[in-house]
Parts: structure tokens; sequence; C-alpha cells
């Protein structure tokens, strides 16, 4: 952690005026009268993705919620976080979050909808996780974020499996669908996935543990995260799809019923058992959110419209009560109920926020939260009787009474022993009470004429509710009846207010059942995951290579052996000119067969030689002359050099035992590997390109080796990449080789006629090397197979001679001849850039020199690149090697 | 038949080839991987078809080819495979022989480079 500035940087002015633009957005969505609104821009057209967006009264009600709290949110947070450093970054994220925001609302492609979607969640960990030093703090976030994250995928399985169900669907589309499309398995399993994914973001039960641990957040986050924007994305996406399941799917009202039901008794009993301010505010959002899938679900269109006053009477109580806990917070460093008294005092105008917010959420007439409790008594009288809902509906709007007298009355009024305000002298500027004054006094205006209100919430509920049709009562009407039904109510909280602290013990000896809850469900899942981890790692990473090698060839021969077409067996015999190619793959088994058997390292080498003979064979048969020559070049090469360097090198003793497990590991990789080719060489082959290359080897690159044609002309490009793999090679094993004793000294007792063979020979070999490499376009060779000879020139040398006599024969030091070989080969692709051609294209000429022709071209230049390159790296290794052995 | 006793050579190769990887003997790790490469190449070279056929050589004066010749393509990519492959053993002796430095090579002592163990709670890896 770095230590704090001394001297805070001054405050840029986009932050103090950053809420003007979610203000101007605001007066934008007010004033426009054109709904539904539609834009679209092609994105991933193969995918059917589009970044369509759709705007209708639903999401304009989301918007103005969005813009509207969000500039006062915007407006409150440089006076919240006064002086801190950290505020600038805080704007930052709220207009990054405000802006997925208003993408998710307005989104009408789901892809669309679920990227908005996760990116509030992401955006919510980020601005919950905001005092990230505390480890409370993180905690809270990654929990929000595991909980929100994972119903974000299970929102996208779902939103996949309603395209793959109705192709091409949208959410403007949703409400014309058939009912065959609705009805089908598919377009259900998906409906269900996307209503965990909507719960999981609601706080619906059982993800309704995390909202409350989500209060670490600073105050601004809370009010407009978790009361009045993010949290509702959840029943947004209930209340889009809404009306074309209901009727359709039988059990999508009554799930909606029991979940919202279940989840507002619950939380609004828990909300008694609270001490801290905001997080009693944070379960009585829970419950509110209840509340709104209850809505959602109920069958008729006063349902929906009850959904629409209440979303709006809701932000418009409980966004300011966060914010009046905020001041509270502010001003006193605490949130705690128990020490919160006589605060009117202090805060006088906060203390009247919370009055005119606290009637509201209490339902008095007058205000907002009447007009909403109003309709929702009508919407659920009209439903058939569910008397245990009606019931828990006068449970839930007990507490919400009790919660805003807490809020309210419990805080601001009684006895003024309060705690003393904060030292540091910030007391609550009119900043910070202006919002939460706006709010309340909305709520209160809008109560008292709700006509004011009436166009956007018919037109959020008529998308909801598609029969809603004017000829509606007169909102807010109060009269004596529904008084009565207020009354009750009112009077129920009363006494739960009284009782709230017996409540409170009550509850509080109840907690050990806090064991068999949702959240300890969380957070053993969580454990497992650890633990489980842990113990795959321990067993899986044990530190004994031979093991993971027995694994993942055990995982391949599992995966693979599967997808092997059965054998085809044809009896065909051998006939005569067969008889050197068999010979040869049976000299294969054989030398396999012997690497295996044999007892001795030295042996073993020599066992593994033949079996690269028998494959130099293998090929020579089968019409690769090329390619029996590089093998058995590099056999020889690979014996000699192996054999000298592991000269000194003893076998453990006793002889390591390879277990049963590994043998069997070792012969199913065999049968593996045995099965592919068998099942190769049945397949109808594709000659296609085979053919091109065939064809097109003499006219176009003048060359009739067609192997040597494809190496260094058609996959030029290829063959600088694999010689510049050998040079890397080479250098990654220099800090290795360099370390070896490289005892250059030559070779004491060396045979006479030897030295003189081998002095005679180097020259012979070299030159047959140039041979190779000039006729190899037209004839079996080239820069390779010359190479490997001049490699074992050099070797020949090193053996009888020493490293140091080979390596002062070589042209260059090995490295600069490798380095040298790879930068000829660039150059060689140089001239075809300079026609305009792609790279490595070879150019051809003709220069006539005294009736003489001589042929050039850029590929010779290629093919001697690739012949240093080799030579330099292969020498250089062998002739370390080779010092290391004496 | 050939096609079978094609197979069964490069079974047998691959098969000697990772016995031997999985040894505790570090030289003998070295041929195992050798000989594992040499099978792949084998399996490689098979997928242009294992038949009798004339090398993809075009004879003097001719223009074009008038009989069926072996596939070029899997010889060219085997062929600079097998370079490759000898560069990387070659590579896996100087580091058997640094692991060694002089003494008996155990594979076991490989180990030694892995990182810790995991422990309960938490993840394994490096430091």
């Amino acid at each position: 952690m770095h230590a704090t500035p001394a001297v805070h940087p001054p405050l840029a002015a986009w932050v103090r005026f950053a809420w003007l633009l979610p203000a101007l957005l605001f007066a934008l969505a007010l004033g426009n009268g054109r709904w539904p609104l539609g834009v679209e821009f092609a994105w991933v057209a193969a995918l059917d993705v589009a970044v369509a967006f759709h705007i209708d009264g639903l999401s304009r009600l989301f918007v103005l919620l969005i813009t509207g709290i969000g500039a006062l949110v915007l407006f409150y947070a440089p006076a919240y976080l006064a002086g801190d450093p950290r505020l600038a970054s805080l704007v930052r994220l709220l207009l990054a979050f405000m802006a997925a925001m208003l993408g998710a609302v307005c989104a009408d492609d789901l892809v669309l909808l679920f990227l908005f979607w996760e990116a509030t969640s992401v955006l919510s960990f980020l601005l919950v996780g905001f005092d990230h030093e505390k480890p409370a703090s993180r905690e809270a976030a990654r929990q929000a974020l595991l909980v929100t994250g994972g119903g974000g995928l299970v929102l996208l399985a779902g939103l996949l499996l309603l395209l793959e169900a109705a192709p091409g669907l949208r959410l403007s589309t949703l409400s014309s669908l058939d009912a065959a499309t609705v009805g089908q398995p598919l377009f259900a399993a998906g409906v269900a996935l996307v209503l965990v994914g909507a719960m999981s973001k609601s706080a619906q039960f059982p993800f309704h543990f995390w909202l409350p641990g989500a209060m670490s957040a600073p105050t601004p986050v809370s009010a407009y995260l978790h009361s009045a924007t993010m949290v509702k994305l959840g029943v947004y996406l209930l209340a889009r799809f809404d009306p074309a399941l209901s009727g359709v799917l039988s059990w999508w009202a009554d799930a909606l019923v029991a979940i919202g039901t279940l989840t507002a008794v619950w939380a609004a009993v828990l909300s008694l058992r609270e001490r801290d301010l905001k997080r009693i505010l944070a379960w009585s959002t829970v419950s509110a959110l209840g509340t709104l899938t209850l809505l959602i679900g109920l069958p008729n269109e006063w349902g929906a419209l009850a959904f629409a006053i209440f979303l709006l009477a809701h932000a418009l109580y409980k966004a300011p009560l966060f914010f009046v806990a905020g001041n509270v917070d502010h001003a006193t460093g605490t949130r705690s109920i128990d020490r919160l008294r006589g605060m009117r005092r202090a805060l006088p105008l906060t203390a009247t926020a919370a009055v005119l917010a606290g009637l509201s959420m209490a339902g008095l007439p007058a205000s907002l939260g009447y007009v909403a409790k109003d309709v929702m008594s009508i919407a659920k009288s009209l439903s058939e009787p569910m008397w245990l809902v009606g019931a828990a509906s006068v449970v839930v709007s007990a507490v919400g009474v009790a919660v805003a007298a807490v809020a309210a009355l419990r805080v601001f009024f009684g006895p003024a022993d309060g705690p003393p305000l904060a030292a540091d002298g910030q007391g609550v500027s009119l900043r910070l009470d202006l919002p939460p004054l706006l709010l309340a006094l909305c709520g209160l205006l809008l109560g008292l004429f709700p006509a004011w209100a009436e166009p956007v919430l018919l037109e959020a509920a008529g998308v909801v509710a598609p029969r809603l049709a004017g000829a509606l009562p007169v909102l807010g009407l109060v009269d004596g009846p529904r008084l009565g039904g207020v009354a009750i109510v009112v009077a129920l909280g009363a006494a739960t207010y009284g009782c709230w602290d017996r409540f409170h013990l009550l509850l509080e000896r109840l907690r050990p059942l806090d064991a068999f809850g949702p959240a300890a469900g969380y957070r053993l899942a969580l454990r497992l995951v650890k633990s489980g981890g842990a113990l795959v790692g321990r067993r899986m990473q044990n530190g004994r290579t031979g093991f993971y090698l027995c694994v993942s060839v055990l995982a391949v021969v599992a995966l693979a052996a599967p997808l092997l077409p059965p054998p085809r067996w044809s009896a065909t015999a051998l006939d005569g000119a067969d008889l050197g190619f068999a010979a040869a793959a049976a000299l294969a088994v054989v030398g396999a067969v012997s690497a295996v058997a044999a007892r001795d390292t030295l042996a073993r080498l020599l066992a593994a030689g033949l079996v690269g003979v028998a494959c130099a064979m293998v090929f020579l048969f089968r019409g690769a002359p090329d390619l029996a020559f590089t093998q058995l070049v590099v056999e020889t090469v690979f014996v000699v050099v192996a054999a000298v360097a592991l000269r000194r090198h003893r076998p453990l003793s006793p002889p390591p035992r390879v277990g049963a497990l590994r043998a069997a590991v070792a012969v199913a990789f065999g049968a593996l590997l045995g099965g592919l080719t068998l099942a190769v060489q049945q397949a109808p082959p594709d000659t296609q390109l085979s053919q091109f290359f065939l064809g097109a080897s003499l006219p176009q690159a003048h060359g009739r080796n067609v192997v040597n044609v494809i190496i260094v002309d058609f996959r030029a490009l290829d063959t600088l990449g694999e010689i510049a793999v050998v040079l890397l090679a080479a250098v990654a094993a220099r800090p290795l080789v360099a370390a070896l004793r490289g005892a250059d000294a030559a070779t004491a007792g060396r045979s006479v006629i030897l030295a003189h063979a081998v002095a005679f020979l180097y020259p012979l070999m070299l030159f047959t090397a140039a041979l190779v490499l000039l006729r190899g376009h037209n004839a079996p060779g080239g820069g390779f197979i010359a190479a490997l000879l001049a490699v074992s020139a050099s070797a020949a040398i090193a053996l009888v001679f020493g490293p140091a006599a080979a390596r002062s024969r070589l042209p260059l030091a090995p490295p600069a001849l490798a380095a040298a070989g790879l930068v000829l080969a660039l150059l060689s692709g140089l001239p075809a850039l300079l026609l305009g051609q792609a790279f490595l294209t070879h150019q051809w000429g003709e220069i006539t020199l005294g009736g003489f022709s001589f042929a050039f071209s850029t590929v010779l230049l290629f093919d001697l690149g690739v012949l240093c390159c080799v030579w330099g790296a292969l020498a250089g290794f062998c002739l370390r090697l080779l010092g290391e052995g004496r | 038949m050939t096609n079978l006793l094609f197979a069964l050579s490069v079974a047998a190769i691959a098969a000697a080839g990772l016995w031997l990887a999985l040894r505790r003997d570090l030289v003998d790790i070295v041929i195992g991987l050798a000989l594992v490469g040499t099978a792949a190449n084998l399996f490689l070279f098979g997928a242009g078809r294992v038949v009798e056929a004339r090398p993809p050589l075009l004879a003097a004066g001719e223009t074009a080819f008038a009989h069926a010749v072996a596939n070029p393509l899997p010889q060219a990519l085997v062929l600079t495979a097998i370079v490759i492959g000898f560069a990387l053993t070659c590579f896996a002796v100087a580091l058997a022989l640094r692991l060694a430095g002089g003494r008996e090579v155990d594979g076991d002592a490989l180990s030694a480079a892995e990182p810790p163990p995991a422990r309960d709670g938490e993840p394994g890896g490096l430091p």
C-alpha cells in the first residue's frame, strides 16, 4: 500500500459537473415523445448478432430512473467523498456503470443485452469493492460478483437456448411469438434459465444474501446500484418476458408469485435483525424487489400498473433514505441505530428528507407510496383469492412501515444523546441534503398529483400488459374503505416499530439457524471449490514428471481412441515388389524391441540407430530418396555424437524398474499411433494439393525434384521458420553447453591411418556437400542434406583431431555461421519485395558469358542459407558434445 | 498387409520410445524422445499413403509425370522435421549432461525444479 500523498491533487472541474450529463439525458428522455424508438447496426452478421436498441415505454421508465437518480448521485458524490483522492475514479466508475445500465435496458438484441448485463455486474464488483483496503469490502465484492456473474452465465445459457428455439428472437418481438414456439420444451428450458439469471441479479431468494453484503460500498453507490437501478435489472427482464409467457407457460406466473412472496417476507423478517441503518434499508430493498416480482406474476393488468408505480415510488423513497443514511454516517461516523438518536437538531434538512421519504415508504395518504399500495391492493383483490399472498403482503407492508419509522423517527427524534459530530468538522453541506430532499419531494408531489406521472407509468405498464387501456380510475383517491386498510397496516407497523428491539432479540436467538441458509451454502460451496482444487492440485501436481507424462498420454488415448474407425483387415499377400519394404518395417520393429530389451546404454543407442536406419529404408522403398538420405545421415551423426558424449555415463544401478502401469501407458500410446496410422492408410487420400505441386514444379519453379522445390520455393516461408527453430535450439543450448568442461585437447594415441584418412576425407565431403546442394533442385539433395553431410565432416574431424581443430576449419564460428545462413535466406527473399511480389518469390535469370549461359536464381541463395544455418547450428552442438565426452 | 506392417512398426517405435521416456535414467529419456520423434515422422510420412511408387523426380527431358509418383508434400514436411528433431535431441543431450554434472543421471532429480505441491486452501505454483 502506498502512502496517501500529503497534498491532494486539485479536484478536476469535470468531477463536480459530471451530473450535468445524466441530467441532460433525463431531460431528453422526458421531453421526447416519439416512442418506441429503434436503432440498429450490423455487428456479427454470421451469428445473427446486431447492435440493436429498442426503447419503448418500459425502457423509458428505466432510462428516466437511471439518468434522474444518476444525476443526483453524481451531484452527491463529490460532496460525500470531498477531499478523497479516489473521487475521480468513483465518478468515472459511476458514469461507466450508468452507460452499461442504459445499454442493458435499451438493448433489443439478446446477446447485446447479456453483454451490458455482465458489464453492470463487473462494474458493480468494482464499486462494491471500492474500499479495497478493507477485507470485508473485498469479500462482499467477490460475493456480489460470483452470485450476479454466475447468474449472468445462467442467463447467457438461457438466452442462447431461446435463440435456438426461436431464431432471430429480439426482446421487441417476444410478445408476438406464437404459442407453438413458446410451448417448445427448449424454449421453456431457456425461460427457466433466464428466470434464474434475473433472480440472481434482483436478489431473489435464494440469491438474496449478496445484496446486504454489498452495503460495504460507498453510500452514493448503494443509493444508485443497490436500490434504484441495478438490482431492478432482474425484474426489468422478468417484466419484458411476462407478456409473452403469462397464460402460455403454465408455471411462469405461479413461479413469480411464489418467489416474489417468499423473498418479500423473508427479507422483511431479516430486516428486523439488523442494527446497521444501511443494512436495514438493504433488506427492505430485497423485500421490495420480491414485491415487484410478485406484481409481475399477478395475472391481471392492474398488476402491471402496480408494478410500474411501485417501481417509481420505491426509487423515490429508497434512494433518499440511502442518502440520509450516508449523511448520518458522514456526519457522525456511525450507522448503528443503537447510537443514533435525536439527530434532527444537528441535521435538520436531512431529517426533513428522511421524514418525507418515510411518509411515502409507509404508504401514508398523499404520497406516491400510497398510490402504489392502493393499486397493488386492487390488483391483488382482482386476482384469484390467494390468502397466503394477501397475508404475506400485510406482513411486508407492516415491516415497511416499521423500517420507515426507524429511518425517519428513531434516528432523528427522541432525546438528544446521539453521537457527537465527526471531529473533522465536515458537516453536511447543502450538496449532500439537496438530492434526498428533491427525491422525497418528488415522491410526495407525484402522490398529490398522480396525473403528472400517469403517461409515463401507463406507457410502461402497457408494455407489460398490452391489454391495459385507458379507462382507469383516478389514482390516489382517498376514500373510507381504503383508508381503513392503510390504518390497519400503519397500526401493525407502529406495533412492530415499538417492539423492534424485542423482535431483534428474538431473531438473534434464532441466528444458529443461519448455518442452514443459502448464505452458508454459498460459503460451503466456496470452501469446497478451494479445498477441492487444492486436493486435485496436490494429487495431480505431485512433482513427478513421469506421472505428468503418463496422465497426459492416457488422456489423449482416452479421448482419441473412441474416434478411431474400426480397422478393415485385407488379406492381400505380400508380392515380390513389397519384400524390401516389408523387411525394412520388420527391421524397425526389431530395433524398437531391442531398444527396450537392451541392458546397456550403448546397446540401446545402437538399437535406436537401427530403428533410424530401418526408417531410412522404409523411405527409400516408398519413393522418398531425399528422406532416406536425410534420415541416414542424421542417425549416423546422432549415434556417434551421443555415444561419445555419453561415454562417461553409467546407467543407474540397480537397473531402474519401469512399473507395469508405465509399460501399459507406453503400449496404449503405441497402439493409438498404430491405429491412427492404419486408419489414415485406409482412408481415401486427398491429392489435390500434391497434384498442384507435381504439376507446377517445373513450369513455375524450374525444378525437377518436387520435394526440394516445395521446401525452398512453394513453402519457403515455412522453411525459413524451421531453420530459425534450429538456430534457436542452438542459441538456447549455448548457456548449457558453455558450462560443460570443453576438453579441447586432441585425442591422445589416435590412429595415424584414421587421421590421414579423415584429413583427406574432409575436403572431399565438403565438395560432395556442395554438389548435393547444387543439384538438389533437380535430383535428390538440397540444402538440408548438404548441411548434414557438412556436419558429419566436422564431426569426423572433431573425433580425430578434437573439437578445436574442427571449429578452426569452419568458415565462421558456429553461431556466426548459423546466423549468416539465416540472413542469406532472408536476403534471397528481398528481390521479390523490390519487384513488388510476395516475399520469397524466387527470381530466375540467365547470364550469357562467352557462349556459355549460366542460369542463376535466388533459390540457390536460399538453399545456401539453409546449408549454412543448419551446418552452423548442428556443428556447434556436436562439437560441444564431442568435447564433453573426452 | 503392407499397411498393417507399416502401422505395426510405427506402433512399436512409439511404444518403445515412450517406455524409455518414462524411465528414470536421463539418457534413456533422451533416446526415448528421439524414438517418439521418429515414430511421429513415420506417421506423418504415412499420411501421404505408403504405396509402391516412384520418387517425385522428373527425369531430364520430361515435362510432366507420366506415371504414379509418391506424394511429395509429406516428404517435404518430414524432411525438415527430421532436421529439427535432431537439433532438439542434441539440445536434450546437452540438458541431460548439464543436469548430470558428472554424477549418475536420475530423472527424479528433475522434480527438484518443480514448484512445491499445493497446500490446503492454497494453489500450488511458482513462488
